[in-house]
C-alpha cells in the first residue's frame, strides 16, 4: 500500500482518439512554448524558466531496468527515482544556481543544446490541459573536454493553458539508459 | 612487472613510495593509475568484504539482482531454502555472462549463448541434449559450477568476499560494530529499500569519491557551502551564526578503525536544542531519542530501539550519533536530520557504493532505505528529500560528482602525479572523558585521521603478502 505513497500521481492517459493535430493552432502554440522553454534552460534563464511552472507541478525522472522484452511493465521505477521533485524543490534547485555563488556542480555551467521533437498532443479530461509527449535529445558539454554528454530522453508532459501561453503541470522524463551516462543531473530536462 | 609479494610498478616505482606514512601523504598518482588499479582489484576488492546489495532487493526464492564486485560482474541470489548467495556472473563454458538482466526471477540461470544452466547457489545444472554430453566428461558438474563467494549478512545488508579462508565480517568490521549496529541493527523488523539503486557513471578513479567517504568533514564547508547559503543549513534571518557559515555543522566525534571504516559523530544536544527547543541536560538519553528520533525513526519505535541496544551504545547515540561513515573499500552511508521549510525534521537513510570501472570511472550507487516499521508517509518524505539532496540529481552530491573526474585528469600529469593528497590535520583531543565506544577516538572540530585511516589500510593491503 505504501508503495503508492512513495511513487508520484499517475500521470494521465494518453488517449489516442483525442488527438490534436499537427499543424492546429493548439499545436503550433504548443510546440513554440516546448522550444522556447528549451532555450530559456540552454540559456540559463532559469528564473524565467520557473515562470513557467505550475504550483503544482509533480517533475520526475524516473529509473529504468534492463529486463526481458515480457517484462516491460518492470523496467520504469518509480519509487527511486533519480529526481523527484515538486515546485518547492525545484526553486530550490533554481536559486541554488541564481542565489549561491557556490552551486559547483554548475558553475561554471554545463553548455547545453535541447533538440526537442516527435511532438505529439492529445487533449485530456480537463479542457484546459494537454497531455503532451516530447522527445528529447540533451547535449552537456562542460570545461574544456573533448567530449559531451548526450541524454536521451522521452518526454511526458501535462500542459495547462494559462492566458496566451502555457504553465507546465507534469512532466516525467523518462531517459533511454538504466545507468545514467553524465556525472550528475544538476541541469533540467 | 607486478609481483605479488611485493609490488613494484613498471617504472621502479614501489607502493611504498606513493604514500608518506609519516606525514601523511599520498601521490595523486593513484588516482589515475592503471597498474595500481588492477592490484587494487586483486589486492582489495578480491580480499575484503564488498557491500552489493539489500536482502530486501531480493525478498523471493529465485530472485537475483545483477551487481559488481569490483570489476567483476556477479549475480546476487536466493535459493528455494531462502539462502542468499553470490557467484561469479560468467558462464564455466565459454565466458558469456549468465545473466545481462538487473533483475528478475529465476531457478535456473540459463546461459543463453550454448544453454548451460545454474542454479541460485551457482551449482551447474546441466547443458542442453543431456545424453551427448556438452560439457564432456573430462570434469565433473561440482567443477563446472559458477565461482562462489563467501557471503555475509549484517543489519539485511549482503557483503560477499572472495577471500573464502580470510577474517570473518565481524573482524572485519572491527570496532566499527559498536557503532554500526546503532544504524543498521537497531530495530527488530530491520530495513528495507524504497527501490533498486540509482546508477550513473563519474569520469574519475574510485577512490577519488572513497577517500571523501571515509568521512571527509572539511570539504563540506566549501563545496557545499550553498547549504548555509539558502539550503536545508540556512540560518533564519535573526538566528546567530550568520549566513554561510556551516561550522557549527564541523563539531562532533570522529572515530576511525584499523580496517579504514570511519564515520563522523555529530552533537546530538545542539540540535535537539535548535530542532526542539528543549534543554537536554533535563532529558534522559531516552528521552532525547524520544524528542529528536534518529533519522528514520519515530518516537514510538524507541522502546525497540532500546532494548536492542546496550546502555553504552544507547548513551553513544544520545549523544553523538553516527551521521556519515564508510565501510571500506567503497561503500558510504549517511543518516541526516534534515530540517525542512515548515520547521520539521526529516530523515534520509543512503547507502552508497562507488564501483571500480576502470581507473578513471566508476559507477557511483545510491540505495535510499527505510525502517520497515517507519510510517507510510514518512518514508515517501524521507524518499523525496533523500532524491532531491542525494545521487543521481542530489542538490548537495552533484558538487562531489563534478569534482572528483578533475582529481582524476589532474592525476596524469607527470608533474602533477607527484604532488600529494594531504591529510596532515591530527585530532590532538582524544575521546571525551566517558566515550563508551571502542576504536580511535577523536573530539572537536573534524580532522583529516579518519581519511588517513582509509589511506593507510589502502597501503597495508596493497603491500600484504597474500
Amino acid at each position: 500500500m505504501y508503495l503508492n505513497l512513495l511513487e508520484p500521481t499517475p500521470l494521465p492517459p494518453t488517449v489516442r482518439a483525442n488527438r490534436v493535430h499537427v499543424g492546429s493552432a493548439t499545436y503550433n502554440e504548443i510546440v513554440e512554448f516546448l522550444i522556447d522553454e528549451a532555450e530559456l534552460l540552454d540559456t540559463l534563464k532559469l528564473t524565467e524558466w520557473s515562470e513557467l511552472l505550475a504550483p503544482d507541478i509533480e517533475y520526475n525522472v524516473p529509473q529504468r531496468l534492463t529486463r526481458p522484452v515480457r517484462q516491460q511493465d518492470g523496467t520504469t521505477i518509480r519509487t527511486v527515482q533519480h529526481m523527484h521533485d515538486n515546485l518547492a524543490s525545484l526553486m530550490l534547485r533554481v536559486r541554488r544556481i541564481t542565489d549561491t555563488r557556490s552551486a559547483w556542480g554548475e558553475d561554471p555551467p554545463s553548455r547545453t543544446r535541447r533538440m526537442v521533437s516527435n511532438v505529439r498532443v492529445y487533449k485530456t479530461d480537463k479542457p484546459d490541459e494537454y497531455k503532451v509527449l516530447s522527445y528529447l535529445m540533451l547535449s552537456r558539454s562542460r570545461f574544456d573536454f573533448d567530449y559531451f554528454d548526450l541524454i536521451p530522453c522521452d518526454r511526458h508532459d501535462v500542459l495547462r493553458k494559462d492566458g496566451e501561453s502555457f504553465k507546465l503541470a507534469r512532466r516525467e522524463i523518462l531517459i533511454d539508459q538504466s545507468v545514467i551516462g553524465t556525472p550528475n543531473l544538476g541541469i533540467f530536462l | 612487472m607486478l609481483t605479488r609479494s611485493n609490488p613494484v610498478l613498471a617504472d621502479g616505482t614501489k607502493i611504498s613510495d606513493l604514500i608518506n606514512l609519516d606525514t601523511r601523504e599520498v601521490k595523486m598518482r593513484v588516482l589515475s593509475d592503471a597498474e595500481l588499479y588492477q592490484l587494487e582489484m586483486e589486492k582489495i576488492f578480491a580480499k575484503t568484504w564488498v557491500f552489493l546489495a539489500h536482502e530486501t532487493e531480493i525478498p523471493n526464492s529465485g530472485d537475483f539482482v545483477q551487481r559488481d564486485m569490483g570489476s567483476d560482474s556477479v549475480l546476487v541470489t536466493r535459493d528455494r531454502e531462502g539462502q542468499v548467495h553470490v557467484v561469479l556472473n560468467v558462464c564455466t563454458h565459454r565466458g558469456m555472462k549468465v545473466s545481462t538482466l538487473d533483475m528478475g526471477n529465476t531457478q535456473a540461470h540459463m546461459c543463453i549463448y550454448h544453454g548451460w544452466a545454474f542454479k541460485p547457489n551457482g551449482d551447474f545444472i546441466g547443458a542442453p541434449v543431456e545424453k551427448e554430453c556438452m560439457h564432456g566428461k573430462m570434469k565433473s558438474k561440482a567443477e563446472l559450477s559458477l565461482t562462489k563467494a563467501r557471503v555475509a549478512i549484517y543489519g539485511g545488508m549482503i557483503f560477499a568476499t572472495w577471500n573464502i579462508k580470510g577474517p570473518s565480517f565481524d573482524e572485519f568490521l572491527g570496532d566499527a560494530k559498536f557503532y554500526y549496529d546503532t544504524l543498521w541493527c537497531r530495530t527488530t523488523k530491520g530495513m528495507e529499500v524504497l527501490g533498486p539503486p540509482q546508477r550513473f557513471i563519474i569520469r574519475a578513479n574510485w577512490k577519488a569519491a572513497a577517500e571523501q567517504g571515509a568521512s571527509d568533514g572539511f570539504h563540506t564547508l566549501t563545496l557545499h557551502r550553498w547549504l548555509g547559503e539558502i539550503g536545508p543549513y540556512a540560518k533564519k534571518p535573526g538566528q546567530d551564526g550568520g549566513g554561510a557559515d556551516l561550522t557549527p555543522e564541523m563539531y562532533g566525534i570522529e572515530v576511525w578503525t584499523d580496517h579504514g571504516h570511519t564515520m563522523r559523530c555529530i552533537d546530538l544536544d545542539r540540535k535537539v536544542r535548535r530542532i526542539t527547543g528543549k534543554d537536554p541536560s533535563e532529558l534522559s538519553p531516552q528521552e532525547k531519542l524520544q524528542v529528536l528520533p534518529p533519522p528514520g525513526l519515530t518516537a514510538e519505535m524507541i522502546p525497540d530501539v532500546v532494548s536492542r541496544l546496550s546502555p553504552e551504545q544507547i548513551q553513544m547515540m544520545s549523544s553523538n550519533p553516527p551521521q556519515v561513515g564508510n565501510f571500506f573499500p567503497n561503500g558510504l552511508f549517511e543518516f541526516i536530520y534534515l530540517p525542512t521549510a515548515d520547521g520539521k525534521v526529516v530523515g534520509a537513510m543512503a547507502l552508497h557504493t562507488y564501483v571500480p570501472m576502470g581507473p578513471d570511472k566508476f559507477m557511483f550507487m545510491n540505495w535510499i532505505l527505510a525502517e520497515k516499521d517507519t510510517p507510510p508517509e514518512q518514508k515517501a518524505a524521507m524518499l523525496r528529500i533523500s532524491c532531491q539532496l542525494l545521487g543521481t540529481s542530489g542538490m548537495v552530491e552533484q558538487d562531489d560528482s563534478d569534482t572528483w573526474p578533475h582529481q582524476t585528469i589532474v592525476a596524469k600529469g607527470a608533474m602533477s602525479r607527484n604532488i600529494t593528497l594531504k591529510y596532515q590535520a591530527k585530532f590532538e583531543t582524544g575521546a571525551p572523558e566517558g566515550w563508551p565506544g571502542p576504536g580511535h577516538v577523536g573530539s572537536g572540530f573534524t580532522k583529516d585521521d579518519t581519511n588517513w585511516s582509509f589511506w593507510t589500510y589502502w597501503h597495508e593491503l596493497m603491500t600484504s603478502g597474500s
